[in-house]
């Protein structure tokens, strides 16, 4: 994989920006999903709310979003299936910065119910649409950088052998 | 690549045994790599379908059983649903025909307030009410409500209620326009003759604030939906999983 060989210390050093990279991202998914998963309601008025999708769509995604973002997460937390893992967390803040984004273009005034809540503001708040792009900018990041080089220190694919670096994980999902 | 193993012969050298026995070797990682790698992932596709669907089935809407309960349209613009004899016990359902989580609450919960005043077990009373103060939500908000108060009879008013809220605009634009609320109106079978020109002067429109602040005041809404049983708010879980609903509410009735 390695294109150009790094310095012996960015070879110490790459593995563990992947697990600091892993923990974060999948301690936020885990947080956001955890928050919204006890209430599907809330997590599909919160996608209706962009305003982004059709109404069927909507509520499928409102129902499946809080789990997917959890078991993502843990997957990133312990290390299993990294590539994978990474790739989806990555896909997914990509998209939530979209659905920002398309939000903050369109006018509307919602909380992005990233960590459940959602929906229209009141009187007095004030969206948060740029803090939100570039929190969720940055995760697409670390989810990048988790994808390319995977799996990091403290991580399952190592302890169990799979090392990252091979190709059988992105035939399996 | 196994192919060597079967077709030694003595003159091999053992260095290509060894090799033969490294290939095997990584050929058992490599399927074991596999078989890991697939059951991780079917774990985790299967946690995702699960947990989905039980977010789905605790959402799942009850289907209508039997004819409504007799509605009757009051006085004040509240809606009672009740079997004749039924008193209790008493549903009251606040909500706000342009409040999207009143929309979703219909869309999971509407049918099992319904079919439970029809078989009798409460009496459920709507109370539209205007929750919002900023445009253009408040003034979408109060043209429906003003519609609905235009129609007397209670099938009618059901119709249109349920129109409503199917068709809520977003909340970012105007929406229940007059024209369209004149269309839903004869969708929804009104036939009073007065009806277009009572939902084009919005002529109950201050009379539904009044009623809206005044209700608002008296139960204390801070948000909409808000639904009350015998006076104490049902928590949004309960509210938003008509099977627990259900039971709560023929729990209050026992």
């Amino acid at each position: 994989m390695a294109a150009s060989q790094p310095s012996p210390k960015a070879r110490t050093a790459i593995p563990w920006v992947t697990t600091v990279a892993r923990l974060v991202l999948g301690g936020v998914l885990i947080a956001a999903g955890a928050l919204k998963i006890g209430n599907p309601a809330d997590s599909v008025v919160a996608v209706k709310a962009y305003q982004l999708l059709p109404e069927s769509i909507a509520v499928t995604v409102g129902y499946a979003l809080p789990i997917l973002e959890i078991v993502v997460g843990v997957l990133l937390v312990v290390g299993l299936l990294t590539r994978v893992a990474a790739v989806i967390a990555g896909l997914l803040m990509l998209a939530f910065v979209f659905g920002i984004a398309w939000a903050w273009a369109k006018g509307l005034r919602i909380d992005c119910g990233c960590f459940g809540g959602g929906g229209q503001l009141g009187a007095g708040q004030e969206p948060t649409y740029l803090l939100d792009i570039v929190r969720d900018f940055g995760l697409v990041l670390l989810g990048a950088w988790a994808a390319r080089f995977p799996p990091g220190r403290f991580a399952l694919d190592g302890a169990l052998g799979l090392g990252g670096d091979n190709r059988d994980e992105g035939e399996d999902n | 690549m196994g192919k060597g193993e079967r077709t030694k012969t003595k003159s091999q050298s053992a260095r290509e045994k060894i090799k033969a026995q490294q290939a095997a070797q990584a050929a058992r990682d490599r399927r074991r790599r596999i078989v890991t790698y697939t059951t991780a992932g079917v774990v985790a596709v299967a946690a995702v379908g699960l947990g989905w669907w039980y977010a789905a089935s605790i959402s799942r809407s009850e289907e209508a059983t039997s004819a409504l309960a007799p509605i009757t349209v009051q006085a004040d613009g509240s809606v009672v649903m009740a079997k004749p004899g039924v008193n209790a016990p008493v549903v009251d359902i606040y909500e706000d025909f342009q409040c999207p989580a009143c929309k979703e609450a219909e869309r999971v919960s509407g049918q099992t307030f319904k079919n439970l005043a029809a078989e009798g077990k409460a009496k459920v009373v709507y109370h539209p009410i205007t929750i919002f103060s900023q445009e253009p939500t408040k003034s979408n908000s109060v043209r429906a409500s003003n519609a609905v108060r235009c129609v007397a009879d209670g099938k009618q008013w059901m119709a249109l209620h349920d129109l409503l809220f199917e068709n809520q605009p977003p909340e970012s634009e105007e929406g229940f326009k007059v024209d369209q609320l004149k269309e839903w109106g004869k969708e929804a079978g009104v036939t009073d003759p007065g009806f277009d020109a009572c939902v084009t002067s919005q002529k109950n429109a201050d009379a539904h604030l009044a009623y809206s602040k005044k209700i608002g005041d008296e139960q204390k809404l801070t948000h909409t939906p808000t639904v009350k049983l015998n006076g104490t708010e049902i928590d949004n879980q309960v509210l938003f999983s008509p099977s627990q609903l259900r039971d709560e509410i023929t729990e209050a009735a026992k």
